[in-house]
């Protein structure tokens, strides 16, 4: 149905609603004490990641052996990096929240729902206004790889645009918990604490959780803060990232239907439950996928490039056994360095933990446990080595295959650095701040009157 | 605008097309109810007062027409059909009461963005600019405006949107008499100008010199519909004003 007296008002361009939740941000305080607090934050860790990094440098100047163990994605990027983090767990809240929750304090929301946009349209353009706040979050940050690339250090992109983007995908995370939790919320205040219980919760329940036993061990999964362990790793994995995307999406979808007050509450809810279907959907698709790329420059996700090769073409699928406490240090070291990069190796790979509940078969004073079982096309060996240069070959033997004779160059020679961070701590807590405080005094400058607009209205 | 002007054309249902029909609206509030039954017709063109004291329900009853609160029951049908919650904004646009929305913008990128949003030509703005004497505010931010200015810019705001219908509660609290007759000067001559407004008004004076037609509401429920002349005919007071009609109806 169309009446010819309604307005027309389908197609309503995106940018005037874009700039209005930009200039929403914008004219906030959040924003601006969020860069001011993360100056100095981000300037102290990455002085103290620069000076521990020249320290370790000083020690592998003349050992080929020690310097390639110093990585600067390690000793310098992902703890600066981490001022981000923490700025964008505690901080970031505050400025999603802004988005939304001073239009429903202030009644603007019941004129927003009116104009001609739909709801997931509102909510987009939010979460546009979300991600350019992120932006300039990522300035300090940012400038410090300027700075560290000024003082002679190596920036691997590959690896440093992994990082990146597993922050943004964080940052977009914690926004989309502070839509929705604005969006249930009447106040702000209250948006606040909802947002901050998931973020600051899941920090708690990664602290308390991790390492933990059995089902702990599967609810310390659950942390935000485990999205970004692969980012810093220098894996993109495709299923992490699916789940990520799909929270995200999720969360801004509960946004939409929350956000119409005229939607009766039944309705809402059992929009709600759809929506945590279709993510939990994904979810169970996006832990079916094992597709990962390693963008570290030392591939330390992966076998040297001859065992990966080779290990490509074992079709049939291996199946391990693993004796060992998921909180044995043992099985720590197996699956960083044996597990994990066979699971991206092998096209089929089992591994089953001999556990019965939360303890192992046995007990560790049985005389099998720390064994792992090896099982290939029917074949069958076992070993206690966690080393990938014991294992390999024992895999080789398995499946029948000879070891592939190892590729010559490309050994990862390392990024020694001994560099003297101080002379950048002023840009931290002076000139970066002092360009914020500028940007800020310029944002509230009055606007420029279209003379058009007061040609007719015509001046007091 | 005088109540002579106001009267000027006739609003009747017989000479009158049915724009919308509101038709048994119900909402409770827990136990408290806000509507029982709530219908009335709203004519083309006209200008129709939602008359009530405090708490009879007229901004509940706003609210639910413009879709913004979920009402229990009823229909809202626009020239006979029953459009979709998200449709309703086609044809209608309903200005709250004592909005101050985005008090950290300036008056004028408010105002610009309604008319970008709506894809007003300037004009139109320009318009509405001056007919409510904003163009001293426009490089002022929201917040800073005086209560007056406030009310001034929500009704621009109004009179920028496109909807065939307006809806606005109480759009004269906070005038004084002089600014009270521009503001209804103002609401008459977009009436002239093709659109249909519904008011909800408290101030019964201010309610008979501005509207062609009145609902009268009480305790949530319709106690009376129709032009001055026709509640005077239906409580027998032949020279009563609004006051001792919607006195003796309630």
């Amino acid at each position: 149905m169309r009446s010819p007296e309604a307005a027309v008002i389908r197609r309503a361009p995106f940018h005037p609603l874009l700039a209005k939740e930009l200039r929403e941000i914008v004219s906030g305080r959040a924003l601006w004490t969020m860069l001011l607090i993360l100056c100095p934050l981000v300037g102290y860790s990455f002085w103290q990641a620069v000076v521990l990094y020249g320290e370790a440098s000083s020690a592998a100047r003349d050992s080929p052996a020690l310097a390639s163990g110093l990585s600067p994605l390690d000793g310098v990027l992902v703890p600066t990096f981490g001022a981000l983090y923490v700025a964008v767990t505690l901080l970031f809240p505050f400025v999603a929240i802004r988005t939304l929750g001073r239009e429903k304090e202030t009644g603007a929301l019941r004129l927003l729902v009116q104009l001609p946009y739909r709801v997931p349209t509102l909510i987009a353009a939010k979460m546009a206004a979300i991600f350019g706040a992120w932006l300039a979050a990522l300035i300090p940050a940012a400038s410090a790889v300027v700075i560290w690339a000024v003082l002679g250090g190596h920036v691997h992109v590959p690896e440093t645009a992994n990082l990146i983007f597993g922050h943004l995908l964080y940052g977009l995370l914690v926004g989309a918990i502070a839509l929705f939790a604005a969006s249930i919320s009447e106040s702000s205040a209250t948006a606040a604490i909802v947002a901050l219980a998931f973020t600051i919760g899941s920090w708690v329940l990664d602290f308390a959780l991790a390492g933990q036993p059995g089902a702990l061990e599967w609810f310390s999964r659950l942390s935000l803060t485990q999205t970004l362990r692969t980012f810093e790793q220098g894996l993109l994995s495709i299923g992490l990232l699916l789940g990520i995307v799909a929270a995200i999406c999720g969360l801004a979808a509960l946004s939409a239907v929350w956000l119409h007050p005229g939607v009766p509450l039944r309705t809402r809810f059992m929009r709600s439950i759809a929506c945590v279907a279709a993510v939990a959907a994904v979810f169970a698709l996006a832990s079916q996928v094992r597709t990962s790329v390693d963008l570290t420059e030392d591939r330390r996700n992966s076998f040297p490039a001859a065992d990966q090769r080779a290990l490509a073409e074992l079709r049939e699928p291996l199946l391990v056994t693993v004796r060992l406490a998921p909180e044995d240090p043992r099985y720590v070291d197996l699956r960083r360095n044996v597990l994990a990069k066979l699971e991206r190796a092998l096209p089929h790979v089992g591994i089953r933990l001999a556990t019965t509940g939360q303890s192992v078969v046995g007990s560790t004073a049985d005389e099998a446990y720390g064994e792992i079982e090896y099982s290939y096309e029917g074949r069958e060996d076992k070993s206690r080595s966690t080393s990938p240069r014991e294992i390999l070959p024992l895999l080789y033997a398995l499946a029948g295959k000879p070891i592939p004779p190892p590729s010559a160059g490309g050994e990862y020679p390392g990024y020694p650095l001994v560099a003297n961070g101080r002379w950048t701590l002023p840009w931290f807590l002076v000139g970066l701040p002092l360009l914020i405080v500028i940007a800020w005094w310029r944002s509230r400058r009055p606007p420029q009157i279209a003379a058009q607009l007061i040609k007719v209205g015509g001046q007091p | 605008m005088t109540q002579s002007t106001a009267n000027q054309r006739d609003p009747t249902p017989e000479h009158a097309a049915v724009l919308m029909q509101v038709t048994g609206v119900t909402k409770r509030y827990g136990e408290q109810r806000a509507l029982a039954d709530v219908s009335f017709t709203v004519n083309a063109g006209e200008v129709l007062g939602l008359i009530g004291p405090n708490g009879a329900g007229k901004t509940t009853l706003l609210e639910a027409i413009a879709g913004l609160v979920p009402a229990d029951g009823g229909r809202i049908l626009w020239r006979g059909t029953s459009p979709a919650l998200p449709r309703r904004r086609e044809f209608m646009f309903y200005l709250p009461d004592g909005l101050r929305p985005w008090e950290d913008e300036y008056v004028a990128r408010v105002i610009e963005f309604f008319t970008a949003a709506h894809g007003r030509p300037a004009r139109i703005t320009a318009e509405a600019i001056g007919a409510l004497g904003l163009a001293p505010v426009l490089r002022q931010r929201v917040g800073a405006l005086s209560k007056g200015y406030g009310r001034r810019l929500m009704l621009a705001l109004a009179l920028i949107t496109p909807q065939p219908l307006l809806l606005m509660d109480e759009p004269f609290d906070g005038f004084d008499l002089r600014q009270t007759r521009e503001i209804m000067a103002v609401v008459r001559d977009v009436a002239r100008n093709g659109r249909t407004l519904v008011l909800a008004i408290h101030q019964l004076i201010d309610a008979e010199r501005v509207c062609d037609r009145f609902v009268l509401l009480a305790d949530g429920r319709v106690r009376g519909v129709g032009t001055l002349a026709e509640l005077r005919a239906q409580t027998g007071m032949a020279s009563a004003g609004l006051e001792e009609v919607f006195l003796a109806l309630t």
